[in-house]
């Protein structure tokens, strides 16, 4: 079977800073945080994977195809992304900004039912007819979320790449919707690729762990107890665990 | 993508037959004022009789009333078209084509033509002459679009203070060629030129509302397809790619539709501001920020907002007229401190 998403050696550079070379492999239903300090490259290596960047040295095969040969419509069928940011202007409404996830698909008659249910999803189903431009951050952050389920609601097998989506929100909202994130990509063997903050979070709910620090990726490990020397290394800081009965073993970070 | 419209083909249909209604209703209106009285007799004498047996007032109508009315609704419409593209391309409520200098762009192509072109004295058949203007305009107004996007999105992308600050560099540029030009100009074409400056629909006939009629339907036939992908460019262009729309090619066509439009507006009318502005403001108002609904109800606001304007600028100072533009400015200026007003959180 062949790998979702290959890169090798891709590297950028931004200004006067280099990036890279970030090497990975992405198999089919695959779920792996990117973590990293603030600043380290998380976001750039997650616009690679997304198009928004283009590297300058480097291949990128997506499906086994190099990703320039993509048309973007069918390329926008495999591949979703949410945006750390993303604004929306003239107050379009909530189910429109979803409804806009599936604008390249010619004939799209169910779509009000994906709407919904996508909106169900992520617990945004009664922002539906609010305009964006009155909606909270974290209620933003739903309506987006809402659009990328929308976007690869009937694919199977694609890519979902997601920024800080858990920023904005509370707790119970941030274990609901991942959750829910999880679920979606199981159910369609989506690979799910996120950058994340919460270490605990990350060990957790995903599979494989990308570390990037200074621009680099300082390593890709299986996610679990025997990564947190690697991850004390990457923050800086000592990791203390601590085991609950009936809890997977809990991470807690202290200054060295 | 149908669900969100009014709702079904018979919704559709009212809304349009409405509309159509309301414009006859809104032209037979209008044609009640001016210096020449024209009554319901005349109107149906239009529609039984033949050309030969017209009365003074039915002249007046046929030929000069009805016509100015038709081709202030049409260019408001235009204008609107124009505005409201303008403002989805550039993400932007203040977007306007006459404020971010397209109009200015095109007007002084146009007297870079009269004044300097004349002097060469290119020999051109007569049928040619007639679209040196719009052809001379439509460069004009491309030219300052494709700097717009270059510079603004160059500068400060995605701020609207940033575009305007162009817009306003384009004018100063424009008008300073617009006055070399009228410091060369023979006293002939410094007339010519006061009309683009200022803004008038006198120079309406018949053939020129068969040339808009086709423009409008050359533009509905593409922007159909336009307007529903039209709402990704809120999303932002990174978004809009990630949901498989190629948002360059998209802009492209969408710009050279506000350069065909302001282009064709102000080689006919001259710079006729505000209107652009104005219409799909009170657009989004009215109905919501979709620009399916946007672009339509932006045309129809801008025909009657122009219509009225117009209604009032021939009418006030009889036998005399008052440029139109005089209006549409004292009406948009108070509307667009008014609107950056409202979003002054964006611009700071």
């Amino acid at each position: 079977m062949d790998k979702l998403c290959k890169l090798r050696g891709l590297n950028l550079r931004l200004g006067t800073k280099g990036l890279g070379p970030f090497s990975l492999e992405i198999a089919q239903g695959e779920r792996i945080a990117i973590l990293g300090p603030s600043g380290a490259g998380k976001t750039t290596l997650l616009k690679l994977l997304s198009g928004d960047l283009k590297s300058h040295w480097g291949t990128y095969h997506f499906k086994g195809k190099v990703i320039q040969g993509w048309p973007l419509s069918e390329l926008s069928r495999s591949r979703a992304a949410l945006p750390q940011f993303a604004d929306v202007s003239f107050g379009l409404l909530a189910k429109l900004v979803i409804a806009l996830g599936r604008i390249s698909i010619a004939g799209d008659s169910d779509i009000g039912e994906i709407i919904e249910q996508a909106a169900r999803l992520s617990r945004c189903e009664h922002l539906l007819d609010r305009g964006f431009d009155t909606l909270s951050g974290g209620e933003k952050a739903r309506v987006h979320l809402a659009r990328i389920f929308a976007q690869l609601w009937d694919e199977r097998g694609g890519l979902i790449l997601v920024d800080e989506p858990l920023a904005s929100l509370d707790p119970g909202l941030q274990i609901e919707l991942l959750s829910s994130m999880k679920q979606y990509a199981f159910n369609r063997n989506h690979a799910l690729v996120a950058i994340l903050h919460d270490i605990n979070q990350a060990m957790q709910n995903f599979e494989r762990l990308i570390l990037v620090k200074d621009g680099k990726m300082m390593g890709d490990i299986p996610s679990g107890v025997q990564a947190v020397p690697d991850l004390e290394g990457l923050y800086g800081v000592r990791l203390d665990m601590v085991n609950i009965a009936g809890l997977p073993p809990l991470v807690f970070p202290r200054a060295r | 993508m149908a669900f969100f419209l009014p709702s079904s083909v018979v919704g559709k249909t009212l809304v349009s037959f409405l509309s159509l209604l309301f414009f006859f209703l809104l032209v037979f209106f209008c044609s009640q004022f001016g210096a020449v009285n024209i009554n319901l007799n005349d109107w149906l004498s239009l529609v039984t009789n033949s050309e030969q047996s017209q009365s003074g007032s039915q002249y007046v109508l046929w030929h000069l009333r009805l016509p100015r009315i038709l081709f202030a609704i049409c260019i408001g419409a235009a204008l609107g078209l124009s505005g409201a593209l303008t403002q989805g391309l550039f993400r932007n409520p203040l977007a306007d084509p006459g404020l971010l200098g397209v109009s200015a762009g095109a007007a002084c192509a146009v007297a870079v033509g009269i004044v300097i072109f004349a002097d060469l004295n290119i020999r051109l058949p007569a049928e040619w002459r007639f679209w040196v203007t719009p052809v001379m305009a439509f460069f004009g107004a491309i030219s300052v679009c494709f700097i717009l996007d270059r510079v603004a999105r160059w500068i400060t992308p995605d701020s609207i203070a940033g575009l305007l600050l162009t817009g306003i560099a384009l004018n100063a540029l424009a008008a300073a060629v617009i006055g070399l030009c009228t410091y060369l100009a023979t006293d002939e074409q410094l007339r010519n030129l006061t009309f683009w400056t200022m803004g008038s629909l006198s120079g309406s006939n018949w053939m020129l509302i068969i040339a808009i009629g086709v423009l409008f339907i050359l533009a509905w036939w593409r922007l159909r397809k336009l307007v529903k992908v039209m709402n990704v460019f809120a999303l932002g262009q990174s978004v809009a790619t990630h949901v498989g729309v190629d948002i360059s090619r998209l802009r492209m066509e969408i710009t050279i539709w506000v350069a065909l439009l302001s282009g064709f507006a102000v080689s006919w009318c001259g710079m006729i501001g505000f209107v652009g502005l104005i219409a799909p403001n009170f657009a989004r108002a009215w109905l919501g920020g979709d620009q399916r609904r946007v672009i339509p109800a932006s045309m129809f606001l801008g025909g009657v907002l122009l219509l009225f304007a117009d209604t009032f600028a021939r009418t006030m100072a009889i036998p005399a007229e008052v440029p139109v533009g005089i209006f549409t400015a004292l009406l948009g200026a108070p509307f667009f401190i008014l609107l950056l007003r409202s979003s002054r959180r964006q611009i700071s």
